[in-house]
């Protein structure tokens, strides 16, 4: 590809009514269901264990929604075209997607988190962080805690959970990769600096490639080369992210684990290497953004009415375009068509579009489809 | 075309197709209403495309023709004639209009070709029976206030009628829901009902049916195909297309173990949510439900304006449980119930609960409670 991802940040805020305090010393685990949905096809159809399995559709214009290990070796990721996840693992089987299936079994393993804590933050249908400082059940650690609840999830549903544990989220995080799948890794207190600092800043979650590109040509490769970049100079080269880049370079995070997280938009965008000019390549890069965007929408099941296109120009000057409908944005095909509708609304052609960002925001919950309070009798049916 | 008519049959004809017809369309000739005089009856036909009416009015034809005229217009004109008179209508064939003579009063309506007018096509409509006037309405007035007009969820927009056998009897049932509340009657499946496909009437036709049954006809003939419906009565033939959509498995939200039962005076109940909803705001029309042991207390709290309770004698044999519930939804149920005694089965603040109309079997609404 010749473009990269710079940022893909899914923006979330919220208030907690139940975070606690994140200055002492916090126990966290973040938990992150082993190729969730992939995993839950394998188990329900003894066919495809041990094979290549993609979730998602396999015609022209679908995606990878979730790649089994078996997939994953041949390289074939998540939000990849499933054009080029066949060329690179021609017996790969794509499954449809069974959202009710997957929101479910989610159901159950959060009910599995609340019996520990009910600090629990859900990123997504199978990943979450929880704050277990002080769990339920009274376990001395956190290590344990993650043993038992790792446990609990593969005797209630047969899958596979990995989890990371330390003192904050971000560290959390970093760690449930460490040992996956099926395993777990600690960050203990007082780790957190020495363990970023040997990692290369392209792993650190925040950090896309384009940044880390920047930052590799400033000559910081290591979570140790951030640390010793000065705050200052970060802020001048990275705008405000500078100063969460030289917080996390230290395995600092003060963020607390959020039980009432509400996301209020879902947005995706992309710097290109190179200025987009001409009106196709325009839309085939918002083909590409919708395509992201939509995948969370699926993966979520939470669908907005409101479609924003983020346009930066070159010389960085910025516009947006907005659209409001009646109704949420119904399919992919719907948040590409708007996307290029709305593109056509910003001066094109004058200048190079270094920038394109599509988000869907608007989603029901926030607009409260029933403010009231009233209950939906046929959500199951 | 010539004819003459009395203006109380014609009024009437006209009111019914005219209620098909859209105020507002982009087809010209969807506004207008279709005259055919043949054999000593008049009928008028009037198309969405989605639903068609035919109505027949018998009248004394001097020269047989078709034509078509704006129906609302037509209409208007006919009903402001003096009561009682004879009406004449003539085509006048080169001028494209039509006549409309009645004493001193003339009129004359631009018209539309006749053959220009868009028929409803049908193809074979594969089931047929026969339910009395009574039983159709009936069915379509204890389900239609539960219909949906969320457009998101189209299948919901109608009234879900099917047959199924049930306890080893063939029944005939209809059901509507809005996602908040359900409404579902049966009655015994006539003969030809019993292998029909299950079909989703549309909102627009079901009023329409409704109307066919006030008619003072005896028996309705349905004829249903899986896309169509039509609706025979002595002088009226609706046909209208169905939903094409897939209707919910309803029978998976009517809850079977509710084991908390109250009964109450149906009036009563529903003149005390009447009176406390008055505090409620137009956002919320939330009422708290609380029973214990034979007492029912109705309460409704709005930050804004007050307060109000009132207390009920009730029969209620479980353990004391309060409930919010929309206070229209409640009224919309007590609307409906003619034995006087409301009967609800609950089970807890979050989940279905149904109601009932104790001296009727055939009937069972299931209301989603609200957070209080």
């Amino acid at each position: 590809m010749a473009d990269s991802m710079s940022s893909s940040g899914m923006s979330s805020s919220g208030m907690s009514l139940s975070g606690a305090p994140a200055t002492a010393s916090r126990k966290i685990i973040h938990v992150d269901m082993d190729a969730f949905y992939a995993s839950v096809e394998q188990r329900d159809n003894p066919e495809l264990k041990g094979r290549p399995v993609a979730v998602g559709r396999g015609a022209a214009r679908g995606v990878v929604a979730a790649a089994s290990y078996e997939a994953r070796v041949f390289g074939v990721r998540s939000a990849m075209p499933s054009t080029t996840a066949l060329r690179k693992c021609p017996e790969l089987i794509f499954v449809k997607p069974r959202f009710e299936v997957y929101r479910a079994i989610s159901q159950e393993i959060r009910a599995i988190f609340a019996r520990y804590t009910p600090l629990i933050e859900p990123l997504s249908l199978d990943e979450a962080y929880l704050d277990v400082t002080e769990n339920l059940q009274g376990l001395p650690t956190a290590t344990g805690t993650a043993k038992a609840i790792r446990a609990e999830i593969l005797k209630a549903t047969g899958l596979t959970a990995s989890a990371g544990i330390s003192y904050n989220k971000f560290l959390a995080k970093l760690a449930s990769d460490q040992n996956k799948p099926n395993g777990q890794f600690v960050i203990k207190p007082g780790m957190g600096a020495a363990f970023v600092a040997n990692l290369p800043v392209g792993k650190f979650h925040g950090i896309g490639p384009v940044t880390a590109a920047k930052m590799n040509r400033l000559g910081i490769v290591t979570g140790a080369d951030l640390a010793h970049v000065p705050v200052a100079q970060l802020v001048q080269h990275f705008g405000k992210a500078g100063r969460w880049y030289s917080t996390i370079a230290r395995g600092e995070d003060d963020r607390r684990v959020n039980a009432d997280r509400i996301r209020k938009s879902s947005g995706c965008e992309r710097t290109y290497l190179e200025d987009l000019t001409a009106l196709p390549a325009i839309d085939e890069a918002l083909a590409k953004l919708a395509d992201e965007v939509w995948g969370w929408c699926e993966k979520t099941n939470i669908y907005g009415r409101t479609v924003t296109v983020k346009v930066k120009y070159a010389d960085f000057q910025q516009v947006t375009r907005a659209q409001s409908a009646a109704q949420p944005v119904a399919s992919r095909e719907e948040l590409y068509r708007l996307s290029c509708l709305l593109v056509r609304r910003a001066p094109l052609g004058e200048k190079g579009i270094r920038l394109l960002g599509v988000t869907v925001s608007g989603f029901p919950e926030q607009e409260a489809e029933h403010p009231d309070g009233q209950l939906d009798l046929l959500a199951e049916a | 075309m010539q004819l003459t008519i009395e203006k109380t049959g014609l009024v009437k004809a006209l009111g019914h197709v005219a209620s098909v017809v859209e105020r507002r369309t982009t087809i010209p000739i969807l506004s207008n209403v279709r005259l055919d005089a043949k054999d000593g009856e008049l009928s008028l036909t009037a198309t969405d495309l989605d639903m068609e009416i035919i109505e027949t009015v018998p009248c004394q034809v001097k020269t047989p023709g078709m034509t078509t005229v704006p129906a609302h217009m037509i209409h208007d004109i006919v009903r402001k004639l003096p009561d009682g008179t004879e009406i004449e209508l003539a085509l006048d064939g080169e001028e494209n209009r039509l006549g409309i003579s009645c004493g001193p009063a003339q009129f004359f309506l631009q018209t539309l070709s006749a053959e220009d007018f868009p028929s409803l096509s049908v193809e074979d409509l594969t089931h047929r029976f026969t339910l009395s006037a009574k039983d159709l309405k009936r069915l379509i007035e204890k389900t239609r206030f539960a219909i949906s007009t969320e457009e998101t969820r189209y299948y919901l927009n109608g009234i879900y009628l099917h047959s199924l056998t049930k306890d080893g009897a063939e029944v005939l049932r209809a059901v509507a829901t809005d996602g908040h509340r359900l409404a579902q009657i049966e009655l015994p499946a006539p003969s030809g009902a019993t292998d029909m496909p299950g079909v989703i009437i549309p909102r627009k036709a079901v009023a329409d049916l409704l109307r066919l049954t006030e008619d003072g006809d005896e028996e309705i003939a349905l004829e249903l195909s899986e896309t169509k419906i039509r609706a025979t009565a002595n002088k009226t033939v609706l046909t209208s297309k169905l939903i094409d959509g897939t209707f919910p498995d309803y029978e998976r939200v009517i809850p079977q173990g509710n084991d908390k039962q109250l009964e109450v005076d149906a009036i009563a109940f529903a003149k005390a949510v009447d009176r406390v909803s008055t505090l409620s705001s137009d956002k919320g029309r939330a009422v708290k439900l609380a029973m214990e042991g034979n007492k029912l207390t109705l309460s409704v709290h709005n930050p804004d304006s007050g307060s109000a309770t009132e207390e009920l004698p009730v029969d209620y044999d479980g353990d004391a449980l309060e409930i919010g519930f929309n206070a229209r939804y409640l009224l919309d149920i007590t609307d409906q119930l003619e034995s006087g005694t409301a009967e609800f089965l609950l089970a807890d603040p979050g989940s279905p609960t149904v109601a009932r109309d104790s001296g009727d079997a055939a009937v069972l609404y299931v209301l989603m409670p609200m957070r209080v």
